[in-house]
């Protein structure tokens, strides 16, 4: 059953990506438990706009957790306390009554604020861009089944593809190292047979430019994983370092 | 697509040449401990395992030098990584609520700190014992010199060294119970199966190791009579 | 009457002959020619990838901060194609058939027997670009079934159908980008058409970011804009999904087609509260293996489990033996929403309906069910908070897809020359009503498999000219004009937010021209709809600057051409009196109850020309010609 609530948050305000942020901090009140956290910010901003303040600026399109562009770093975990779960898909009734809430921005030298919560992920892009893809141009397909692919793969890739590309696992890593993203996106192709054929070009460019966009270093920590709304595992890093290891020898 | 392959400067590269030494290192680590158990054979044991080393000669100085690279490649690119870990999460602070969903263990948040003490602890053992005059006035026990062998018992028998030791191993339990699941990740040889098993076993290979190495000196401090 | 340019022959053999007619460009020359595309979802992003592939120079421009968020990443239940892997019977002129039918015969004959036959190329391209499709043990493709069809004809990759296309377009595009023939501006909103004597030259642009108003001059622009389901605020669609791109060109000349023809998914979750910012689609798939109930007596309030087997009423499997639960989407929702208002509605709201599993996991074990529909089920836990293997779940209709759009002709060109509008956009291949796993298909084929021979065809009839109008005057003035638009509303400092006018206008729409409607009401909304207009220029309140991002000032944009668009879509609505698919007239009804078409007066689109905010628009028709199909009424029983 829902039932209201009263909170107080602590939102990181940031003009743009040249100015100092600083913490602001806020009432929440009657807040509905069967909210989402963005509509919970929406009621938020509303408030504030009735008031002639600045609304509170953060990304955010689809709103059932799969376009990956909202995110926030919510009492120090990314996307809020609860596993497996995007921002908008976060509701209120996780929360308790009188509850502070820190809400701060993905933070990472790659990701810059662009403005309060909403931050530059274009590296994503550019990470893609030096060969997330498999080269085959519009008409050259052979059919469908041309190919067979073993189940255990075809569910293996899939595991890795259906990253959303948020940046939580950036923002969650101590080094903000962007590890689980760029092996979700290589583990996924290199293992179909279908993208086996640039497995060596893909892994290692994937990887400098994942380098020079100022991502950190893995170490091991598993706090990606465990911020992911899509669960995507830690073994598709394990799988990145051997294919890449293999490709450096080879 | 052009690619260019063995860039040491890459991330995974960097981290694999850590993993790599580190795995070398865990072996020194395996055959020191061995070599040190002889000290329950009593002095001619002990000492006949010492001698025997430096009658090596010559494989023993190749030894000792590969293994002073071992460790100088290791921290080099350690330190390397945590300067560039720091600048990508944007300094030092970061979120004001020091928070986290994940598995993050005092091991891994402690790396750098354990690893920094085992180094300085390494430079002082190796004056200490290594270096150290094997047939002076720290090897007599009784009036009687007992060689490398009494060095050991007489340094041991002082509480505040036999402690300072115990904690060093503890320090390495803490670096190995991170350090050996860490690279089996880093080198996927379970690429996988990144099991609960796997951070089992690393754990339990660190205790075996602090209980190992640390039995020494407590047996020379509490049991053994002299 | 409209032209719509299809070409000569048998059905079967039009796109043949179309692509053999068809004039070509020669390779060396392509690269002079640039091509403007607006939006990266399937439509969009396939087309970009495709151009540049060829040799184009192509300019592709989104509003989110990345291709890969374009809305259509939400499809979950999957694509049609005409394969007949199952070997059930299926063939390109089965899912032709389907298709026209379940479009209740409102769309163009050659348009959809093109897209059936290209579909099956589409399965083939996704699957080389790495889409990790379902397979079964075999290796092999597996196959699912969807509403509106009898045999499996649906591919699908879990619940993320839409997701995995749109990386697998993504992906190709930046392939593109890395060779730099494809120049990616995201953040970047469209908020002009350039036209200079009739034919599109370009667009003009804000970047969110810096607010900085900027010019794009191209051979050809492509619209792969997207719906315009937002209008009633509460829909699937994206919060940022908008009319805008389509709205302004169609201010700019181009012909808006069958808006009234709006789709309602029977399948989502209801409406909680006030605050509710979007509704979450459950893919229709979900109706495979749940089937849909009601409490046989008004005001049951027990909870389900508590219902007697003999109390519930199955009431799409009791009218529609045939197709049971699997019954096209305007009629399940339909009948949801008369279950509801005949009182036998469920939940706190009573505005729901039982979606039920238990028979299902009765049959098959919970581990399959989970299985498919894993991904779904967590995704109603999350937002309800129950449990759907143990209680039922609830849905409602909600919005969810637009049937109508920017008039096209064959070519997926708009009467403006040089403007093309491809995907969900354009009016042309759903007629009124779409059935599951087309949208993915459609827009995949108008971007990989029909825009890269038609653009071509337009392009080898025109000389590269962007020399030539870089500087033109019209582009001054465009600028100007959105300029001062954004001032307008920055200068207002009025009392209510941009949603509270938004939340107006889309509870407006929904109660008078949403599931059912009919004069009274359409009339009413025509006399509302200025007044909300009216207020929110005078009344809204949108702080900052147009110099920064400034998300308030963007969706003050986009509401105000919602409000606009508005009596477009209540007047096409009031016009079209008859049923048909998607729009439903109260008026005009069999006796059972189902759509009652008139094809005797309305087998046409309806394309509207725009002569002035508030002013009557003036209608176009293109006839409607069925050569291989029979008029019938639509029957799933």
């Amino acid at each position: 059953m829902s039932k209201k609530i009263n909170l107080t948050l602590k939102v990181w305000r940031q003009k743009n990506c040249q100015s100092q942020g600083g913490f602001e901090t806020y009432q929440a009140a009657d807040i509905d438990t069967d909210m989402s956290f963005l509509e919970m910010l929406d009621v938020v901003n509303e408030r504030l706009t009735r008031e002639d303040k600045d609304p509170i600026a953060f990304d955010h399109d689809c709103r059932e957790g799969i376009c990956g562009m909202c995110g926030a770093v919510v009492n120090g975990q990314a996307h809020g306390p609860m596993k497996e779960t995007t921002l908008c898909q976060l509701h209120m009734r996780h929360f308790k009554d009188g509850q502070t809430l820190v809400i701060e921005p993905f933070r990472a030298k790659a990701f810059a604020v662009i403005k309060d919560l909403s931050v530059d992920r274009s590296a994503f892009d550019r990470i893609i861009q030096a060969g997330g893809f498999i080269s085959i141009k519009t008409g050259q397909a052979p059919d469908a089944h041309a190919i067979a692919v073993a189940k255990d793969k075809a569910e293996w890739a899939m595991d890795a593809a259906q990253c959303i590309g948020c940046g939580a696992c950036v923002a969650a890593c101590p080094n903000a190292s962007a590890m689980l993203f760029v092996s979700a996106k290589i583990d996924h192709l290199n293992t179909l047979p279908q993208g086996s054929a640039e497995l060596k070009a893909r892994t290692l460019n994937m990887v400098k430019q994942m380098d020079q966009e100022g991502f950190g270093n893995c170490s091991n920590e598993y706090e990606c994983e465990a911020a992911c709304p899509k669960t995507i595992s830690v073994k598709h890093i394990a799988k990145m370092n051997k294919m890449h290891r293999q490709s450096n020898l080879r | 697509m052009s690619y260019q392959t063995f860039d040491i400067q890459r991330s995974i590269t960097r981290k694999q040449t850590v993993a790599l030494t580190g795995l070398l290192l865990i072996l020194f680590v395996i055959a020191h401990l061995a070599g040190n158990l002889f000290i329950y054979g009593g002095p001619e044991t002990f000492n006949g395992y010492a001698e025997k080393l430096e009658h090596l000669g010559p494989f023993l100085k190749i030894a000792e030098w590969g293994l002073a690279l071992l460790f100088f490649v290791h921290v080099e690119r350690v330190t390397v990584l945590i300067v560039q870990n720091i600048r990508a999460k944007g300094g030092l602070k970061r979120y004001i609520v020091d928070n986290s969903k994940g598995p993050r263990s005092w091991a891994t948040r402690l790396m750098p700190y354990s690893g920094t003490y085992l180094l300085l602890y390494l430079i002082w053992h190796l004056y200490d014992f290594t270096w150290s005059n094997h047939e002076g006035s720290r090897s007599i026990i009784n009036g009687k010199s007992y060689g490398l062998y009494g060095v050991v018992v007489n340094s041991f028998k002082d509480p505040l060294h036999s402690w300072l030791y115990v904690l060093a191993m503890c320090f390495l339990g803490l670096h190995l119970a991170h350090g050996v699941q860490s690279f089996i990740q880093t080198f996927a040889f379970n690429d996988t199966h990144v099991t609960r098993g796997l951070k089992k076993f690393s754990r339990l290979f660190a205790v075996a190791m602090v209980i190992g190495y640390s039995s020494i000196p407590l047996y020379v401090l509490y049991v053994l009579k002299v | 009457m409209l032209d719509s340019k299809i070409p000569q022959g048998p059905l079967k053999d039009k796109w043949t002959n179309f692509k053999f007619n068809a004039k070509l460009v020669n390779p060396a020359n392509k690269r002079k020619y640039k091509i403007l595309v607006v939006g990266t979802g399937l439509a969009g992003g396939s087309a970009a990838a495709s151009l540049s592939e060829l040799g184009y120079q192509v300019e592709s421009f989104c509003f989110q901060d990345s291709p890969r968020r374009a809305h259509s990443i939400a499809a979950q239940g999957g694509i049609n194609a005409a394969k007949n892997y199952p070997n059930d019977g299926d063939s390109v002129k089965r899912l032709f058939y389907d298709t026209i039918k379940g479009g209740d015969f409102r769309s163009r004959e050659a348009n959809v027997y093109r897209l059936a036959e290209v579909s099956n190329c589409i399965i083939d391209q996704c699957v080389a670009q790495g889409v990790p499709f379902a397979r079964e043990y075999s290796g092999y493709l597996d196959n699912r079934s969807f509403g509106g069809a009898q045999v499996s004809r649906t591919f699908y990759a879990r619940g993320q159908t839409g997701q995995q296309l749109l990386l697998g377009a993504y992906q190709a595009m930046m392939k593109e980008v890395s060779k730099g023939s494809i120049k990616l501006h995201p953040r970047t909103e469209m908020l002009d058409l350039v036209v200079i004597d009739g034919v599109a030259r370009g667009i003009v642009v804000r970047n969110l970011l810096t607010g900085q108003i900027e010019p794009y001059v191209g051979d050809a622009v492509v619209l792969a804009t997207g719906g315009y389901g937002n209008v009633f605020y509460l829909s699937t669609n994206a919060k940022g999904s908008n009319v805008t791109a389509s709205w302004r060109a169609h201010k700019k000349g181009a012909f808006f087609a069958n808006p009234c023809y709006t789709q309602i998914h029977p399948t989502c979750i209801p409406v909680h509260g006030d605050y509710q910012s979007k509704l979450t689609l459950m893919s229709e798939s979900l109706r495979n293996d749940g089937r849909v109930w009601v409490p046989k007596n008004p005001g049951d309030k027990r909870p389900p489990q508590q219902i007697p087997e003999g109390e519930r009423d199955y009431f799409l499997e009791r009218k529609y033996p045939a197709f049971g639960n699997l019954v096209p989407r305007d009629i399940a929702s339909r009948n949801a929403k008369e279950q509801c208002d005949a009182g036998r509605g469920v939940g706190p709201t009573g505005q729901a309906v039982y979606l039920d599993f238990a028979d299902a996991i009765k049959r098959t074990g919970p581990e399959l069910i989970k299985e498919r529909y894993g991904n779904l089920i967590d995704m109603y836990q999350k937002i309800v908070d129950e449990n759907p293997y143990k209680t039922p779940m609830m849905i409602y209709p909600a919005v969810h897809y637009a049937m109508g759009g920017l008039w096209v002709d064959y070519t997926l060109m708009s009467n403006l020359p040089g403007l093309f509008v491809i995907g969900e956009a354009n009016f042309s291949d759903h007629g009124a009503n779409r059935l599951g796993a087309s949208a993915l298909m459609q827009g995949l084929g108008d971007g990989y498999f029909v825009l890269p021979y038609t653009i071509g065809d337009y392009l080898a009839k025109n000389k590269p000219a962007q020399a030539k109008f870089k500087d033109h005057a019209e582009f001054k003035k465009s600028e100007v004009d959105i300029k001062n638009n954004i001032n307008k509303l920055l200068s207002i400092k009025g009392k209510r937010t941009v949603d509270d006018f938004h939340r107006q206008l889309g509870k407006l729409l929904w109660d008078k021209c949403g599931m059912a409607r009919n004069e009274a009401g359409l009339k009413e909304a025509l006399k509302q709809i200025p007044q909300i207009r009216e207020e929110f220029w005078k009344n809204v309140n949108v702080l900052g600057s147009g110099q920064e991002l400034n998300q308030a000032l963007e969706r003050a944009g986009r509401v105000g051409d919602f409000l606009e668009f508005a009596d477009l879509l209540v007047t096409d609505a009031l016009h079209r009196a008859e049923s048909c698919g998607g729009h439903f007239r109260e008026e005009y009804q069999t006796p059972e109850g189902e759509a009652l078409r008139r094809d005797d007066v309305f087998s046409y689109v309806a394309a509207w020309q725009f002569n002035g905010v508030g002013q009557n628009p003036t209608l176009h028709k293109e006839e409607l010609k069925f050569e291989e199909v029979h008029l019938a009424q639509r029957s799933y029983k």
